[in-house]
């Protein structure tokens, strides 16, 4: 360069500034370093997270089985219906054909489609694998179909209050199907697909599947054929006793597993009224397990095998009823107002005769009375594995008079659940109080587990459970029919309990209930019935719920295919045909019961006869006692 | 060799040249790459944009070599005309109907279906006439009223630009005035004064547009408002980021796919990133490293203070735009858009850009070396 156009050093600011830009380019590039390469890792697995659009495959929820096998809820295979705004072509017409085809309004299909805010958007889900083909068939784009499942009840309205439901997402919402979740649930896939920002897949794109898992299959204890036995008489109950529900359990006594348990009237699980949600709360409620009743007469069955563990009666012991006991200056009458005169335990036991329960409680004291019946399991949540158990209402130990220690010998002023009622009876009858159980196994990916009983504690001793099954088998040969069910030893007791409404008595409606045991003298089967609030003009629990007990056990035997045990006792020469004589004048009524040998009971109130405790047309014992109401 | 020398001239116009041709022909395969997807869905054809830059590397192309062949010389009378025809042209893109607005601001100029951005020629009438004027008042220089009527127009020039509103050029205008008042003599301690109403001007600015205090934040942490202002950075960060050392493979961009806007323009550097890795995107720098460093050879070796002075503006220009635009890119200063030479979609960019190399070729021509 010449000097001489040079009156500074331009050649030196020069190099300066080639400086100050090289200086520039590496900094740069040691910024570039540190993004592409050192933060290469984090900055990646942010963007592949929105690189694809993701949609859920739900994993199968498990299968519900019965104890052989039978499924009892089970899932298939649905679809859920997605759209991608971005990759509609034609709104209306997509909106049209999926209208037509999933037979919903299009204009609302429409709206959705339009929302261009959102990548994608839930047209519809549980679709059923044909309407999902038409869907496809329609070769719309920007349609996406998900796999999901839907719940399936092959049984409909059977067990209903037990299963219970899930929601439409296949999350566990009430009964069995809510208590086993964690286990019935499956594990969601995904499908990952390229996209773009929209949500409009590349045409290149390649669509990642990670298949669910299904989720575990749990067995239970219950018998499909027994429910189904227990909830046909239990709907005939229904509409010949007007009664406003009914419940029965029924339980195996040597283990605790539930065979059966309904609650009636019941609704179609296939048809769940989800609009409706009182209806919905008020018929999905277990009220086997949930609610409490007070039991009445078959309370007696805990005031005697208390009794007898502590050794202050037996089977011989005589009682006189004149129909009422005085405790503490108090009238506290027995059922039968005229009272049962004289009379040995085994005779008040089948009489069901407060007063008798009345002298054995007062005599065994609140202490030793409150021991056994905790021991017995009274008063406390059996620990079944369902949701929402009530614990019972037993009276605090401290505030209990005389009085009240009377009434709650004879089942008043104590309160249990059915699920508590039966339980603590089979561990009485049976000598060890198990916890109640509906689960028998889950079938997991590794393989099966099975659940064995689960024993709580020794109640009785041999002796005492031998006079206890004693005294329930007697009940029932000696209550008019010489056999409850022909041919069987079966065991009884039969209750009626007034209901109590805002903590007063309401008048005319009763709990009618009926526990059965089978076999008598070493019970498996018990059976457990509630009748609430009949009103066909019975109430006894000996009119209203046992003659559906004889039905229940009478089938029971037909469908275990167990056969008599008592072969002797089948004797047709002593039967005779039990005639109507609703609608007669009681005289009538009385006159044609003793033509053909018949014994019969009626209030003295009761002028015309509404209604008879053995219907007509059944063959009975010569001497059966008919009740008339 | 010597066949290019001949075509040529010299070793520093043969480097210039085939750098410059390199760079515009890599730019037009990654313009196809980051807009093709763009393209398809905006205007239902794939080469949209790559049409446009083609068209705009032709007139370039002709440009550059028209004006490699002229002597520079006969701007050096032009500087004045120059200066007037900036102003007119920033003057005219702020009157409404016939500037266009787009993304709110008023940038371009249109003519039917041709239309160009205002700045990218104002910004090169603004060093003509730096060039020009320096040269005539060579020993007024280094007195501070010598720099004055260089700070007017420079003022002017940045205002109009500011009024569009585009803070980058302005940025870049005032970059450039500084570099050539530096080459032009002005003492460093005027320098220094000068630089305290600029820097003051800075934060004046950005409190005058809420939208630049919100990009500022969002630079200082992007991750603030991933959706809002700090969705362009971390998308271009994630471009960046996911490239690595290699990269992903030309064309197997996945940002380009609405994500990343302005893809095609002013971050394509991020979608060189991501599909060629840090290996190719250090590669692109370095080639505009090279020809900057022989553009301001070219300027020292030139033949007259002209020559020079217009070798140096434009070497300048071309640098500060590069720095600035890959500094955005990386997260290194606030987002502001700028497109990065000859690579960037935009013709406008392109044609002036190697109009630009054109008269360097022929400053290095006319050079004694």
């Amino acid at each position: 360069m010449k000097k001489d156009y040079t009156i500074y050093n331009l050649q030196k600011r020069l190099l300066c500034i080639i400086c100050i830009v090289t200086f520039a380019f590496i900094l740069i590039g040691v910024k570039l370093f540190l993004v592409i390469v050192v933060q290469s890792k984090s900055l990646q697995t942010k963007a592949i997270s929105q690189w694809t659009r993701d949609l859920t495959l739900s994993g199968v929820r498990g299968s519900i089985l019965d104890t052989n096998g039978n499924v009892l809820a089970s899932s298939y295979t649905s679809y859920n219906l997605y759209v991608r705004p971005a990759s509609i072509i034609d709104a209306q017409n997509s909106a049209d054909t999926i209208g037509s085809i999933l037979n919903i309004d299009s204009q609302k299909i429409l709206d959705k489609i339009q929302n261009k805010k959102v990548s994608e958007v839930l047209i519809q889900k549980q679709i059923s694998p044909e309407v999902a083909l038409n869907l496809l068939g329609a070769n719309l784009n920007g349609v996406y179909l998900t796999e999901t499942s839907t719940r399936q009840y092959p049984y409909n309205n059977l067990l209903t209050s037990v299963l219970g439901f899930t929601t439409i997402d296949n999350d566990g919402q009430a009964g069995l199907e809510d208590y086993y979740n964690r286990f019935l649930v499956g594990t969601d896939g995904y499908s990952l697909t390229d996209g773009t920002i929209t949500g409009v897949e590349l045409s290149n794109a390649t669509t990642q599947y990670i298949a669910g898992i299904k989720g575990c299959d749990i067995t239970l204890t219950i018998d499909v054929g027994l429910q189904q036995i227990l909830e046909g008489v239990l709907e005939k109950s229904l509409t010949e006793q007007k009664a406003t529900s009914a419940l029965g359990i029924i339980m195996n006594a040597q283990n605790g597993e539930v065979l059966s348990m309904a609650t009636k009237p019941s609704f179609n699980l296939n048809e769940i009224p989800r609009e409706d949600v009182q209806t919905l709360l008020k018929l999905s409620k277990n009220t086997a397990i949930t609610d409490v009743y007070e039991p009445g007469s078959t309370f007696k069955i805990f005031t005697t095998a208390s009794a007898l563990s502590l050794g202050i009666t037996n089977l011989e012991e005589r009682f006189y009823d004149p129909g009422y006991r005085v405790v503490d200056g108090q009238k506290i009458k027995c059922w039968k107002t005229k009272g049962h005169g004289s009379e040995t335990l085994v005779e008040g036991f089948s009489n069901s005769c407060n007063s008798v329960f009345m002298d054995l409680g007062l005599r065994m004291g609140v202490e030793k009375f409150y021991s056994n019946l905790k021991t017995f399991g009274i008063g406390q949540k059996t620990g079944i594995d369902f949701n929402g158990e009530s614990s019972g209402i037993l009276m605090d130990q401290n505030i209990v008079k005389n009085v009240d220690l009377a009434r709650i010998s004879f089942g008043q002023a104590v309160a249990v659940t059915p699920i508590q009622m039966i339980t603590s009876i089979c561990g009485v009858i049976n000598g060890t109080l198990y916890q109640p159980r509906f689960i028998k196994s889950i079938t997991t990916q590794d393989g099966i587990k099975t659940f064995n009983s689960i024993p709580v504690r020794q109640t009785t001793t041999q002796q005492v459970r031998k006079d206890l099954n004693y005294l329930l088998e007697q009940v029932l040969s000696t209550q008019g029919e010489c056999q409850f069910v022909t041919g069987y030893h079966i065991g009884g007791k039969t209750g009626t309990a007034q209901k109590y409404e805002d903590g007063k008595v309401a008048q005319g409606k009763y709990i009618s209930s009926f526990v059965g045991t089978y076999p008598a003298s070493n019970p498996q089967y018990v059976l457990l019935l509630c009748v609430n609030e009949p009103s066909n003009g019975m109430y006894y629990g000996g009119q209203v719920a046992k003659p559906y007990g004889k039905e229940i056990f009478s089938k029971l035997f037909n469908y275990l295919q167990i056969p008599p045990d008592n072969p002797d006792m089948i004797d047709t020469t002593n039967l005779v045909q039990v005639p109507n004589v609703v609608g007669m004048s009681i005289l009538d009524a009385c006159a044609i019961l003793k033509s053909i040998k018949l014994d019969y009971y009626f209030n003295e109130e009761v002028e015309v006869v509404f209604s008879q405790a053995i219907p007509e047309g059944e063959f009975v014992e010569i001497g059966t006692i008919i009740i008339l109401g | 060799m010597k066949v290019l020398n001949k075509v040529f001239y010299n070793k520093n116009a043969i480097i210039i040249f085939f750098i410059t041709i390199a760079l515009c022909i890599f730019g037009l395969i990654m313009v196809y790459s980051a807009s093709s997807y763009n393209a398809q869905n905006l205007y239902g054809n794939s080469t949209y944009f790559l049409n446009k830059q083609i068209i705009g590397f032709l007139l370039g192309l002709v440009a550059m070599l028209i004006l490699a062949n002229v002597n520079y010389n006969f701007l050096a009378k032009l500087y004045i005309p120059a200066l007037i025809l900036g102003i007119v042209l920033l003057v005219v893109v702020l009157i409404p109907g016939v500037g266009i607005s787009n993304y709110g601001a008023r940038r371009w100029i249109g003519f039917g279906a041709f239309s160009f951005q205002a700045s990218e020629v104002a910004k090169f009438c603004f060093i003509l006439f730096c060039a020009g004027y320096m040269t005539k008042n060579a020993t007024k220089m280094t007195t501070f009223k010598g720099s004055l009527p260089v700070l007017l127009a420079g003022g002017i020039i940045c205002a109009l630009i500011m009024l569009e509103p585009n803070m980058s050029v302005t940025i870049c205008v005032g970059v450039v005035m500084l570099t050539m008042l530096l080459i032009g003599g002005m003492q460093p301690k005027h320098l220094a004064l000068m630089s305290i109403p600029i820097a003051s001007a800075i934060p004046l600015l950005i409190l005058l547009e809420p939208y630049r205090l919100k990009r500022l934040f969002a630079f200082i942490d992007p991750w603030a408002s991933p959706q809002g202002e700090g969705f362009q950075l971390i998308q271009s960060l994630y471009a960046l980021g996911a490239g690595g050392m290699f990269g992903t493979g030309l064309f197997n961009s996945r940002q380009k796919y609405a994500f990343l806007p302005f893809s095609e323009s002013d971050f394509i550097f991020s979608i060189i990133g991501e599909e060629l890795g840090f290996v190719g995107a250090v590669m692109v720098l370095l080639l505009f490293f090279v020809l900057i460093y022989f553009g301001y050879k070219v300027a020292i070796n030139a033949k007259n203070r002209f020559g020079c002075y217009l070798g140096v503006g434009i070497t300048s220009i071309l640098a500060v735009q590069v720095l600035l635009n890959v500094a955005v890119v990386s997260g290194a200063v606030p987002p502001t858009g700028l497109p990065l030479p000859f690579i960037s979609a935009g013709s406008t960019s392109l044609v002036v850009f190697m109009a630009a190399i054109g008269v360097l070729l022929n400053i290095s021509k006319q050079s004694r070396v």
